[in-house]
């Protein structure tokens, strides 16, 4: 008997923790329904890429001499270097250079790895396509450079996590000098060269 | 004829006629889905007349027990045990066929003589309408309290019978499995199997 | 004209918002036989509760899209008309427009059944909803038991479609369905009992009336609060919503019974769910909160204001406000619905079954038990 009403006292505390849990649960609900959406609209709203963004990849052709770096570091050998040797002036001659972006995974080894700077990334990410050969971009489409969002004046740009304030988390209605969140490498250098003057000057 | 009165004879038309014509489908309609819907049309057209009789309370009980409760218990086991089965030629079938036959006519007969001997016209009593679900629970709690209570021992025979059947460990293992099971292999089971057991 | 409207405001008015018997009035004043009247009268209210409940549903899906958003920090339907309140419309205006699909191997006529058998049994359940003391179609004497019963007519319709569509995850969708509408209606047909045993009738006006003697203290949810879980649990289960909507599991069964259907069969089962939806917070608000009062009572207000109650004006007013009360409660639940949808995770169907039998019915019983000891025990506030 004694079993039973432990039981039946165990059963009722789960039941009463059940309960408080999905209480608290729906508290969390609640409360997120008065935050703010952060929603961006995109077609109309396009958020400004930071600048370590990996995007589809631009390639300088008068740059690149050919070397095939960016072949062998590339994980799955994808960019095509066609050239042949000229052998009057015993050097290669760049024919054609092309990436398909539909297989690329946007790691930028062979940006990384150029000995040229040949190849750099960019901030475009709108790359669909109804064909997906449309992918294979030769060396005249890699050369174009991406239309820049905070320019095109049909779209409202967006600041994007990385530029945003400390703790602000919605790029709307923000004051537009507000400082991003963190410093710049040029930032942290100044620091740094006043700290040490000042370290010196305390010595003296 | 006012309006009401024709309505009734109207209504009481068609949901007769819907439950010959659905009887008669569950019992000649192959397909036993079928059946088992055309039965639930049944159960729903009877409710129908009850409410035609003024009695709203039956009628809302009908719907529950036998739609709600029976009929989609019934479809239940038809769905779960759906095996497309080939069915063997019954021997005899013709006799079978013709004696079943025999009886349900003799019942038909009977059926025809209640029918025509019993003196329809005497007024029975009164319908009571909104009234009615109390003075049923009246009656259930009084004079029908045997039956009621007999029923409710008859649904505990048949749920006890339901569990003794869906729990399988209290009916014995070995009864139902004809080789034994052996026996080390049970007891092992708690053994740590990751240890080295050559050495026994 | 304007004669005219003074002549229906005062019938209406003398006749204690009775429209029914002020309508015949009107039309035998007209000079109509009152058989013929009658006749007029009767498509009236099912017209309206059958406007109400579509309009009921349009709000709903916007409201469930809107709120569901809310909770996600998204913006929700936004473009089609302001703040995406014609986003329903413009779904069911697809699902109107769209093909209407039989699968080959389906069987056509058990296909196109299923969903109108769902969809009747709901709207038909509307009949005994009131919205004020006479704004109801029929006050029937058994009232909340027809609910009950009609209910229990969707589980067929949904193992019909189920069946008929020839399909796997229909069939197992349907066959969860109807487990999971017959396991849940017993622990809510007690729930409903308790309530009924306390007012003495089955009739919903009758249940109404007796919770609103003294405001807000005297409704059921103070007298019945494990009752009101019990219901609201059982309601969720019924409707299908989550916590309990593994019929229409996704991640398991594609959409359950609904995966052959598309246009308007499509929209039948939709509509059927959200008008249940609507229809429980109607009779959770019905039962447990108060239906048409308002938290203090109207008579009170008046006597202090020194009006009749039964002047004219107050009866307009009163029943006004008691049919905002009702939509006031009842969206409120709704509101409650869809934030549980974003809260509770769905269950397994193991602990739905072992919740419903193991867990629901053993407490509806026992509340069954203590409430009708309550009422021999003190009559006065427990319904003598």
């Amino acid at each position: 008997m004694g079993t039973f009403f432990q039981k039946a006292a165990d059963y009722t505390k789960d039941a009463i923790s059940a309960g408080k849990y999905l209480l608290q649960g729906l508290a969390v609900t609640f409360d997120h329904m008065r935050r703010r959406p952060i929603t961006v609209q995109y077609p109309y709203e396009k958020l400004i890429p930071s600048e370590r963004y990996r995007g589809r990849i631009h390639y300088e052709f008068d740059k690149c001499i050919a070397c095939e770096v960016c072949v062998r570091v590339c994980p799955i050998n994808l960019p095509v270097v066609d050239w042949v040797m000229n052998k009057e002036t015993k050097k290669k001659e760049l024919r054609n250079y092309s990436i398909d972006f539909g297989v690329c995974i946007f790691c930028g080894n062979c940006v990384e790895y150029c000995p040229t700077n040949c190849l750099s990334m960019t901030e475009e990410y709108e790359l669909a396509a109804f064909d997906r050969h449309n992918l294979n971009f030769d060396n005249v489409a890699l050369g174009r450079l991406p239309t820049n969002v905070t320019t095109d004046p049909s779209v409202i740009a967006l600041k994007e996590l990385a530029y945003l304030p400390k703790g602000v988390m919605d790029p709307h209605e923000l004051d537009k000098n507000s400082p991003r969140a963190g410093k710049l490498p040029s930032e942290v250098l100044v620091k740094a060269i006043d700290n040490n003057k000042a370290s010196v000057e305390e010595k003296t | 004829m006012t309006i009401s009165t024709s309505t009734e004879l109207i209504c009481f038309l068609i949901l007769s006629s819907v439950i010959v014509s659905g009887a008669l489908g569950v019992v000649l309609i192959e397909n036993i889905v079928y059946s088992a819907f055309l039965l639930g049309g049944v159960f729903m057209s009877v409710a129908g007349l009850y409410l035609l009789l003024n009695a709203s309370f039956v009628a809302a009980a009908q719907v529950l027990v036998y739609v709600g409760a029976v009929n989609v218990l019934i479809l239940f086991a038809i769905m779960l045990v759906n095996k497309q089965e080939e069915l063997k030629p019954i021997k005899g079938l013709k006799i079978r066929r013709f004696f079943s036959g025999c009886v349900c006519a003799g019942l038909l007969a009977l059926l025809f003589r209640v029918d025509i001997t019993t003196n329809w016209a005497t007024p029975g009593p009164k319908a009571i309408g909104e009234i009615a679900t109390e003075r049923i629970g009246e009656h259930l709690f009084t004079d029908y309290l045997l039956p009621f209570e007999l029923a409710s021992v008859l649904l505990l025979m048949a749920m006890i019978g339901a569990i003794v059947l869906a729990r399988r460990d209290v009916i014995s293992i070995e009864l139902e499995s004809k080789d034994s099971i052996p026996q080390n292999i049970i007891k092992n089971s708690t053994d740590n199997v990751l240890l080295d057991q050559s050495s026994d | 004209m304007f004669t005219t409207l003074k002549l229906v405001f005062i019938a209406v008015v003398n006749t204690g918002l009775d429209l029914e018997v002020s309508f015949n009035h009107l039309l035998q004043g007209m000079g109509l036989p009152s058989s013929i009247a009658h006749l007029l009268w009767l498509p009236l209210p099912m017209l309206l509760v059958l406007t109400a409940a579509l309009i009921g549903v349009l709000v709903t899906v916007w409201l469930e899209r809107k709120i569901s958003a809310a909770a996600q920090q998204r913006v929700g339907p936004e473009y089609a008309g302001a703040l995406g309140i014609l986003q329903p419309m413009a779904d069911g205006l697809k699902l109107l427009v769209k093909e209407d699909i039989i699968p080959q191997k389906a069987d056509s006529l058990l296909f196109t059944l299923g969903p109108i058998l769902v969809l009747i049994p709901v709207i038909l359940s509307w009949l005994i909803v009131p919205f004020g003391q006479n704004l109801l179609i029929s006050n029937v004497g058994i009232g909340i038991f027809l609910w009950i019963a009609l209910s229990s007519i969707q589980p067929i319709g949904l193992l019909m479609s189920g069946y008929a569509s020839n399909n796997k995850y229909s069939l197992l969708g349907g066959l969860r369905a109807a487990a999971q509408s017959i396991s849940y209606e017993i622990p809510l047909a007690l729930a409903v009992l308790a309530v009924v045993m306390m007012s003495n009738s089955l009739s919903t006006v009758d249940i109404v009336n007796q919770q609103n003697t003294a405001g807000l203290f005297s409704w059921n949810i103070f007298r019945q609060p494990v009752g009101f879980l019990i219901f609201w649990i059982c309601a969720l289960a019924e409707c299908e919503r989550l916590p309990f909507d593994l019929p229409e599991a996704e991640e398991e069964l594609v959409a359950g019974y609904q995966t052959e259907y598309a246009g308007m069969k499509f929209a039948l089962f939709y509509l059927g769910s959200y008008i249940n939806l609507i229809l429980s917070s109607l009779l959770v608000s019905i039962l447990y909160l108060g239906g048409w009062g308002f938290p203090i009572p109207i008579e009170l207000i008046t006597n202090s204001l020194g009006q009749s109650p039964n002047a004219p004006v107050i009866q307009i007013l009163a029943a006004t406000i008691g049919i905002i009360m009702t939509v006031f409660k009842t969206y409120f639940l709704v509101f409650l619905a869809i934030l549980l949808r974003w809260t509770t995770p769905r269950v397994r169907i193991d602990q739905l079954l072992d919740l419903g039998w193991k867990f629901l019915l053993p407490i509806a019983l026992v509340n069954l038990l203590f409430t009708a000891a309550l009422k021999l025990a003190f009559p006065i506030a427990f319904g003598g």
